[in-house]
């Protein structure tokens, strides 16, 4: 087990250094990240300043902030659901089966790797952005429980979209459990405004989804830092990393089991 | 001594649902069973090294998967250094190398010393002796110059000389190959299989090969199992076959004018195009040079090539005799 996990963070390094060395697509992806929270903001600060009588009432807090947060999260995820598709429907699984180390851990360590670089450049980015806006950015405590949870939070969306790249053992395409995934992310998970606007029946019930422990529940950070809430977050985010682990394990084995019966998929 | 691999009556069956015409016909699919290898039996010493062949469809790479561990027979028993391949599959993974010709197990974007770095944690392997075997296969395959080249930006020939290093690193004692040479140049070719044979007669390695180059088996292999449809046609030594069904060479001659026309024992002119002369030549009557420079002396020569019979066409003649006898 020890040796497992050694194998696993040197894989999360070569996931940091293939990072590194696609830094012209790092810098194309920051480029866009920028893009996207000149529209966002531009299409917050006016509802914000403009609002309209019998409308929903908005959150506490700046939205645009809660909107720096999720597309931080969601830029700097892997498409770890390609690969695993891949390499299951290429063969190009075979030469992994040939190794002492699973391959479900060796990969997701060393996409995790890549996330985190990603996140890393994209948070600079949100900074500067923040700086050269003039916007007041968030509270001291708030950086430290982003630093915490957007790490979580990623975790929580590449298991999500291993578990759509694992159905390639069985779908001749995962474009519709990829599809499928990234609506819940934008509907329950809040991607552009937090679930908290919803119904109260609607918004316990994303709260407790995947999709809100991606990306709802370091979003509001932004827009209210809480101890607290951190700590909610932090269980809800550990709970779904916990069970997608195990739902990807699952997975993994059934579909080992059939490729070693059958040679293929 | 145990042999290295040991195989009783391994057989593999597949079976694909094969869609029926019509609307109800599709809810009750037709189920066809196709027999990829159908009980074979062989036993491979420590230290051979033997190639598998046959044509395309043949069962070798269902033969060699079984052996890896990566596929489930249908029925039989093998045991590969001691251990049940498709029971023991990780157990098995520290004790051999594999190479897949038209597969990389290399990570592309970084260089060949990070990815040679990663496989020492995934085999476990010590620092020291990792270090003193990198050095030694570095040294002897000429990697000093592409250890730290990103793998993508490799020539094929290159590639595949550190995809090898990277299934030795680990010291296997079994050294599955399939297809090592398939699209490289003939000097990248003669590279590979110079190493592969050294390496293995200087470590005691026993090697199993599948190709469809016949210089492959005959210049790395002292024993060659022939399959067909699943089943062993053939299986003795490399001498005795290449005396028997190795010694043809093809040889094309383009030329502007008119065709090659040579009166040399061996030599039979085959179906040729409008400028194209396709000659089988029997290298035991006649050597291939002789054959070039009869040509050459005829004039109007443009272009030569020269190949090994298709494949098929060794298999073939192997069946037909094997079973003429």
């Amino acid at each position: 087990m020890r040796r497992d996990l050694t194998a696993a963070v040197v894989a999360l390094r070569i996931g940091v250094s293939q990072g590194l060395s696609g830094w012209t697509v790092l810098a194309g992806r920051c480029l866009f990240y920028l893009l996207i929270m000149t529209v966002l903001s531009a299409l917050w600060d006016k509802v914000a300043a403009e609002r309209v009588a019998g409308a929903i009432p908005l959150p506490a807090g700046d939205l645009v902030l809660y909107v720096l947060v999720t597309e931080w999260i969601t830029l700097a995820l892997p498409a770890v659901h390609l690969r695993f598709e891949d390499d299951i429907r290429s063969g190009g699984l075979e030469p992994h089966l040939l190794r002492p180390k699973a391959y479900l851990l060796q990969s997701l360590a060393q996409s995790l790797g890549g996330t985190l670089v990603r996140l890393a450049a994209l948070g600079v980015t949100a900074l500067a952005w923040l700086a050269a806006t003039g916007r007041p950015g968030l509270e001291a405590a708030a950086y430290l429980y982003l630093a915490v949870l957007g790490v979580l939070a990623v975790t929580v969306g590449m298991l999500l979209y291993a578990v759509a790249g694992l159905c390639a053992f069985w779908a001749r395409r995962i474009l519709p459990f990829q599809l499928v995934i990234q609506k819940l992310m934008f509907l329950l998970g809040g991607l552009f405004a937090p679930i908290s606007l919803y119904p109260d029946w609607l918004r316990k019930f994303g709260e407790a989804t995947p999709f809100a422990a991606h990306l709802y529940w370091a979003g509001v950070q932004a827009l209210q830092p809480s101890g607290t809430l951190f700590l909610r977050a932090v269980a809800w985010q550990g709970l779904w990393i916990l069970l997608l682990s195990l739902l990807c394990v699952a997975l993994w084995r059934a579909g080992l089991a059939k490729v070693l019966r059958e040679g293929g998929v | 001594m145990s042999p290295a691999i040991s195989v009783k009556n391994l057989s593999k069956a597949y079976r694909y649902a094969r869609r029926r015409g019509g609307f109800f016909e599709a809810f009750s699919p037709e189920h066809v069973t196709i027999e990829a290898v159908a009980g074979v039996d062989f036993e491979i010493g420590v230290g051979e090294r033997v190639a598998i062949i046959g044509p395309n469809g043949a069962g070798k790479s269902t033969t060699l998967k079984m052996l890896s561990g990566i596929l489930e027979p249908s029925a039989g028993e093998a045991s590969v250094l001691g251990l049940t391949p498709w029971k023991q599959r990780k157990a098995l993974a520290y004790k051999i190398g594999v190479v897949f010709g038209q597969r990389s197990q290399l990570w592309g974007e970084l260089p060949a010393r990070e990815s040679f770095n990663l496989l020492r944690h995934i085999y476990d392997q010590e620092a020291g002796p990792f270090a003193r075997r990198l050095g030694d296969l570095t040294e002897r395959f000429g990697l000093a110059d592409l250890l730290d080249q990103p793998v993508h930006r490799m020539s094929l020939g290159q590639r595949m000389r550190c995809e090898i290093t990277a299934s030795l690193l680990h010291g296997p004692s079994l050294l599955f190959l399939d297809e090592p040479t398939i699209g490289l140049d003939v000097t990248a070719k003669a590279a590979i299989r110079d190493f592969i044979r050294e390496h293995a007669r200087d470590h005691g390695q026993t090697v199993l090969l599948t190709s469809h180059d016949t210089r492959d088996i005959e210049l790395v292999c002292d024993r060659v199992i022939v399959v067909n449809q699943g089943r062993i046609v053939v299986d003795q030594p490399t001498d005795q076959l290449r005396r028997r069904f190795l010694g043809r060479k093809i040889i094309t001659f383009q030329s502007a004018g008119h065709g090659v026309s040579l009166d040399l024992p061996g030599v039979t002119r085959r179906p040729s195009e409008a400028h194209a002369t396709i000659l089988e030549v029997d290298t035991r009557l006649t050597r291939v040079e002789q054959v070039i420079a009869a040509a050459l002396a005829d004039g109007g020569i443009e272009d030569v090539t020269i190949e090994d019979p298709p494949m098929e066409e060794v298999i073939a003649d192997i069946y037909a005799s094997t079973h003429a006898t």
